[in-house]
């Protein structure tokens, strides 16, 4: 046996090119398995700018023709990307000197190439399933969703251990496909503590948002449905009959026209702010300012953004479902309220703002919560243990002895 | 000389005349000692059979039962094309001389065992998608004719069954003449040309 473990992960994203959580994911993921005495290949597809091949905190990129010729849709553009994928990953995977120990696929994205390399190089098969497309649509309703949960199934059954980010997802993606416990795997996802290291006076940043009397509700999301900004905004009276508050929300979608005519009806267009997206740097700051940030979510399989205010030192209010019911421990690390309950959101939002010294108890706590448990390098090392054991497995395998 | 063909059709499996074509030229390969090993598709009547003239079948079904498109469903189906072939390779010891791959569908599986395992590969071409479907030019047709593309950039030999098909692969794919074979259609020498063919496969191997 070698004595360095390889590798290759199949990605869809990888930064520059970043469309959704999986590409930070792999970034994070691949730079502190390095740290771990990893040798990690990642093959993702190309962009525009970016090189075919890079090396970065020594992690081999390789960037692959995604298939670029128009395609009838979404999902047949995934497997014709996906055929292009295999393509040049087998080329790759039987030029380098190092063997490939392990095949990583994240998402049905690159199923189709993570299923064809194992068998072409009879090696296992890692998945990391990062979302449903049954959690997704809340159901399956046309041949292009029930191919999606399909394909989905059968990466689940190819791969020898599935991961999952959180207790929720194991449950979950256990029920979705019909899959025996002891292939799932919980590791939950991470965040760099030391991105949200910001220091400096922010009172007149402050100022732009809010009068200093003013105390600042922060939600971080998408504008849709399943993130329950509605129950918010109509926690927003509820909370102003208590205490003071500027509401400011970030982000955008398809619900913002419905949000800002019930914000106009209300009368209170000047308590609630619609900023957009925001660039990083500038959240980060909104983040030290906050008095509290808020997670009304009625659909969360992880929920990345109440661990990103947890780093910030944001105290956090949070929905009791999914992925936020493991990562909030109420009345310890942040507020739980029920889901898609306006009483209940108001009921958390003020007792954090009217008790400063709960307040910095949770927020405290929420911060060692996050060191201790969702750091990458404790993620790291937990993967690499997986590697190790689907390997011990492997060695002893007819696939071992005939390859 | 161990050989794989492709085909997406092989009796009882019949939707054109590549079926009974398949059929009739293995049964004569393996008569004259070629291990013929067929990998097809069926959607209920799986895996692997042995036929008194020694041709060996494999026939897969596609893991994904609901699609949208003769597109996607040639996609999910060509892994478990790829599967079977690289389970016969790995079960003969890595002894395989080629692929024979028949008309575009199992490319993207011929393809990646090139370049994954080092197995060349024939694309015999039937017909071609600008035939089938002139002048179509909507994503769908063009993503079949890239697939075509790809099979006759990576194949190492091309055949054809008349002179015409040969001057039409030129001319559509600018595919360079020598690359392409023309299969005879006489019953006394085609079986001949055939091996012929084949041999020059297992050859440029060494």
């Amino acid at each position: 046996m070698k004595d360095k473990l390889t590798v290759m992960m199949l990605s869809w994203e990888y930064p520059p090119r970043v469309i959704g959580g999986i590409s930070p994911h792999i970034y994070f993921l691949s730079k502190h398995l390095a740290k771990q005495g990893v040798k990690v290949y990642v093959v993702t597809c190309d962009f525009p700018g970016a090189p075919a091949h890079e090396v970065i905190d020594d992690v081999e990129i390789y960037r692959i023709d995604s298939y670029k010729n128009p395609s009838p849709d979404f999902a047949t553009w995934v497997y014709l990307m996906n055929m292009n994928m295999q393509r040049e990953t087998a080329a790759l995977t039987r030029k380098i000197a190092d063997k490939i120990d392990v095949f990583h696929a994240h998402d049905w994205l690159v199923a189709n190439a993570g299923i064809g390399l194992k068998h072409v190089f009879r090696k296992p098969l890692l998945v990391t399933m990062h979302s449903t497309e049954l959690g997704r649509r809340d159901g399956l309703h046309s041949a292009t969703e029930k191919m999606i949960h399909e394909t989905e199934a059968w990466l689940t059954y190819e791969a020898w251990k599935v991961i999952c980010c959180s207790d929720y997802m194991i449950s979950h993606v256990k029920y979705a496909y019909g899959l025996p416990s002891d292939k799932l795997v919980m590791v939950p996802n991470g965040v760099n503590i030391y991105n949200y290291y910001v220091n400096g006076d922010f009172r007149e940043f402050r100022s732009k948002f809010a009068l200093p009397e003013e105390k600042i509700v922060l939600f971080v999301g998408r504008l849709v449905y399943e993130k329950g900004i509605h129950v918010l905004i109509n926690a927003v009276p509820k909370i102003l009959s208590k205490v003071n508050a500027k509401f400011i929300i970030v982000g955008s979608g398809y619900m913002k026209e419905q949000l800002l005519n019930i914000v106009r009806s209300m009368g209170l267009e000047h308590k609630v702010l619609f900023e957009g997206f925001m660039d990083e740097p500038t959240l980060l700051k909104l983040q030290q300012v906050a008095d509290v940030s808020v997670v009304p979510s009625l659909f969360e399989p992880f929920g990345i953004v109440a661990l990103e205010a947890m780093a910030a030192r944001s105290p956090v209010v949070a929905s009791d479902t999914g992925g936020l019911s493991e990562i909030i421990e109420h009345d310890v690390t942040g507020v739980k309220v029920y889901p898609n309950n306006p009483d209940s959101l108001a009921w958390g939002i003020s007792k954090v703002l009217l008790d400063a010294n709960y307040a910095r108890y949770i927020k405290e706590n929420a911060y060692r919560r996050v060191q201790e448990k969702y750091d990458w390098e404790k993620i790291a090392k937990q993967t690499k243990s997986i590697y190790e054991g689907v390997l011990g497995e492997y060695h002893k395998s007819f696939w071992a002895k005939a390859t | 000389m161990r050989a794989i063909i492709f085909s997406w059709e092989y009796p009882p499996r019949v939707v054109g005349q590549l079926s009974g074509y398949i059929s009739a030229m293995s049964t004569q390969l393996a008569q004259n000692k070629v291990e013929v090993n067929i990998v097809t598709y069926d959607d209920s009547a799986t895996g692997q059979t042995t036929e008194p003239s020694g041709v060996k079948t494999f026939r897969v079904a596609n893991p994904v039962r609901n699609h949208i498109g003769v597109l996607t469903w040639v996609l999910t189906l060509n892994q478990e094309i790829e599967r079977a072939a690289a389970d016969i390779y790995y079960e003969s010891n890595k002894q395989v001389d080629l692929i024979d791959v028949h008309d575009w569908h199992f490319i993207p599986a011929a393809v990646t065992l090139k370049n994954g395992l080092g197995i060349p590969f024939i694309f015999s071409v039937e017909s071609l998608e600008d035939q089938r479907s002139p002048n179509a030019n909507a994503s769908y047709n063009m993503a079949i004719k890239s697939i075509e593309w790809l099979g006759f950039y990576e194949a190492k030999r091309i055949s054809v069954k008349s002179e015409w098909m040969k001057d039409e692969v030129n001319r559509i794919y600018k595919v360079p003449k020598e690359k392409i074979t023309v299969i005879s259609t006489d019953p006394s020498v085609w079986i001949e040309e055939i091996l012929k063919l084949y041999g020059s496969m297992a050859e440029a191997e060494e």
